[in-house]
């Protein structure tokens, strides 16, 4: 594994730039940072394996403008400290016109900072932070997960599968936890349920006492609102604690791949849920046949809703610098990434478009019922525009 | 009921953890800062020995991990714990967290950090009025706890090599001037504590998940320890409950976001009340 890491980080160039000397002065720089070897690896890796899939496959249809798309990869560890160094060496040393990818707040946050002053554009698949909802800061963008707004979807989400009762959302002590939690709490409570919660420790290892308490609180729904790991662990100890009622897992970092193994965990897949930005590449649209497509002629498996996450930002990133023109610098990316709208071809529920006031647009969320062995959408896509409740 | 059995259940797998690092310490006065991740990645091999015999072999599996568990844990001294020898105490233990984080890499690099759980059995065998479950998983945890902890006592009281083993530890100087082994001794200690910790991590990683963050149970282990007495194995136990009853109830009871931190509450005034730890022998503190 540490080979291939260091195969890929050093070889990233010419595995998706397939760079030949006289073309390099006519290739897209662009950078990719993001946790492949930290604690989180297991959800952003496939992002990135998604990322790549998609810029393997423009290379080889062209490139963009007539130009192909050079990436240099980055591992941050989910450490800040490496994101911004990586950072600093992407701009000051490979030249890149913008940067892609990247993981939690806590390195976003730091690298946007540094970003800023060097008048590099971010575009990330995950957001903590606030900056891309309106009103917008310049030079972030994100495509991925804003908790807010997930919180607000969730709560709309949850009156297709109890229209009324109790809601008792859980999620570990994190900024975005907390952001998440409340405004689902502020939209469940709109639409009339009863609302319970529960916050744990972020370094929690056993989670029974934390799911005995929510069983306890007879719910009628139980929202998780944390990553992959937590949701493995807490179903796991829910069932166990005698709650076998609806649960619903927030996508940020989990995929079908998690509600699989947390039904296979918990020893029953029944009344397992989750709401997605991104569709699971089981969902028969244009979108996932091209990633499918494109997975089996570049070797890659196991696909999952995480690889849909990184596919969409590469059509983000080939839409923005189709945008900029033969002639791209970082400030013309930066002011084609403020008007772009794609069409995702059914991986998300509508288009991706940004604003120059709002770096997030519309997004669309989905709720997914798991039926023995696969995710079954229940009812169609949820459009979240702007935020119901004001972030604090 | 229920949370008299879940704090029994955390109790016997922070004892099973914390008796590991009370059995280097007895021997080396060495304070092992590894032993979460020895744990995890004991309960990792585990996985993927239950992976490669496909489910079909259960005692395969086991034989195989706690062989391998066991092995590993004299191939620490032999390699790194061996040559400190004569060292402080505080050099032996930057090396165990020097040993952690390489651990930890491990994870990533074998087990890319994915996080897997262990299915050693889902069966019920009762349903507590609130709806909560006594599985069998937890009775195969109180057990194991029980078992490891008879068989120590059997070992250290009733064989030479226990009865070695315990003149080792108070004065290893004399020890091999009697011709004990002292080595022996110490291997076998470190395997015996990589023994313990990878139970304790498979055991754990059947109630819950198992990930590179999983590790943080060393901490509950070491608390546990610090709590009983470094060099008690009575303390291990007291400890490790007393842990696990502070955790659960501030969860249950108080907030659940203080239940990392009610523990090391308990640990600060049982430190300033008895430096030693309640069953610990007091010594002349040389830790780190």
């Amino acid at each position: 594994m540490m080979k291939s890491i260091a195969a890929r980080l050093g070889l990233a160039a010419f595995a998706v730039g397939l760079a030949t000397a006289p073309l390099q002065a006519q290739e897209y720089k662009i950078g990719y940072i993001t946790d492949l070897s930290g604690p989180l690896a297991g959800s952003y890796t496939p992002t990135w394996q998604g990322f790549e899939l998609y810029m393997k496959a423009l290379n080889e249809r062209g490139g963009v403008n007539g130009r192909k798309i050079k990436i240099s990869l980055d591992d941050d560890g989910l450490r800040a400290d490496r994101a911004v160094a990586a950072a600093k060496k992407q701009v000051e040393r490979d030249d890149v016109l913008g940067i892609f990818g990247l993981s939690l707040s806590s390195t976003i946050g730091p690298v946007l900072g540094e970003m800023r002053k060097a008048g590099v554009p971010v575009a990330s698949t995950f957001s903590a932070i606030l900056d891309a909802l309106p009103p917008a800061k310049p030079m972030y963008y994100s495509t991925g997960v804003a908790f807010e707004v997930a919180g607000e979807a969730i709560g709309v989400l949850s009156q297709r599968i109890a229209p009324k009762g109790k809601i008792v959302g859980v999620t570990f002590d994190s900024v975005g936890g907390r952001a998440a939690l409340r405004h689902n709490k502020l939209m469940a409570e709109k639409l009339g349920y009863t609302w319970d919660e529960i916050v744990f420790p972020v370094r929690t290892a056993d989670f029974t006492p934390f799911a005995q308490s929510a069983a306890a609180l007879k719910p009628d729904i139980v929202v998780g609102h944390y990553g992959a790991e937590q949701n493995l662990g807490y179903v796991t100890a829910l069932r166990a604690a005698g709650y076998a009622g609806p649960y619903v897992i927030a996508a940020y970092g989990a995929s079908e791949a998690t509600v699989k193994q947390a039904a296979q965990q918990s020893g029953s897949g029944a009344n397992l849920y989750i709401v997605s930005r991104f569709a699971p590449v089981t969902d028969n649209v244009p979108g996932t046949k091209s990633i499918k497509d494109a997975a089996a002629k570049y070797g890659l498996a196991d696909l999952n809703s995480m690889h849909v996450t990184g596919w969409t930002l590469g059509a983000f990133a080939e839409e923005a610098l189709k945008k900029c023109g033969a002639d791209c610098t970082r400030e013309l990316l930066d002011k084609a990434l403020q008007t772009i709208k794609i069409d995702t071809q059914g991986l998300t529920g509508g288009a991706i478009e940004m604003k120059p006031d709002d770096h997030y647009g519309t997004s669309f969320w989905r709720l997914y019922r798991w039926d023995t062995d696969k995710l079954t959408a229940v009812g169609d896509w949820q459009s979240q525009g702007a935020l119901t409740f004001p972030t604090q | 009921m229920e949370l008299l059995v879940s704090i029994l259940v955390l109790g016997a797998t922070n004892a099973l953890l914390a008796a590991g690092i009370v059995i280097v310490y007895k021997a080396s006065r060495i304070v092992n800062f590894a032993h979460g991740e020895l744990a995890i990645v004991g309960a990792y091999v585990f996985y993927s020995a239950g992976l490669i015999t496909q489910g079909q072999s259960l005692l395969l599996t086991i034989a195989a991990t706690a062989a391998i568990s066991a092995l590993f844990g004299v191939a620490i001294y032999a390699a790194l714990m061996r040559r400190l020898v004569g060292q402080p105490t505080f050099v032996a233990a930057m090396v165990t967290i020097g040993l952690a984080i390489v651990l930890k890499a491990a994870i990533v690099v074998f087990w890319h950090s994915k996080s897997v759980g262990i299915n050693l059995t889902r069966q019920t065998l009762y349903t507590f009025p609130g709806g909560g479950r006594l599985t069998l998983v937890d009775v195969i945890t109180v057990s194991c706890c029980i078992a490891f902890f008879a068989a120590l006592f059997a070992f250290f009281n009733h064989t030479r090599l226990g009865r070695q083993f315990r003149g080792a530890a108070e004065n290893p100087l004399l020890a091999s001037q009697r011709q004990v082994n002292v080595n022996l001794i110490l291997a076998l200690a470190w395997g015996a504590a990589v023994f313990s910790a990878s139970l304790a991590g498979v055991l754990f990683g059947s109630r819950s998940m198992l990930s590179p963050q999983s590790t943080i149970i060393g901490l509950s282990g070491l608390t546990a320890a610090l709590v009983g007495g470094l060099d008690s194995l009575r303390g291990a136990v007291i400890g490790g409950l007393l842990v696990a009853a502070a955790t659960y109830l501030t969860a249950r009871l108080i907030d659940p976001a203080l239940s990392e931190a009610v523990p090391f509450a308990i640990l600060l005034i049982v430190m300033t009340w008895r430096p030693w730890g309640i069953f610990g022998t007091p010594e002349e503190l040389n830790r780190v």
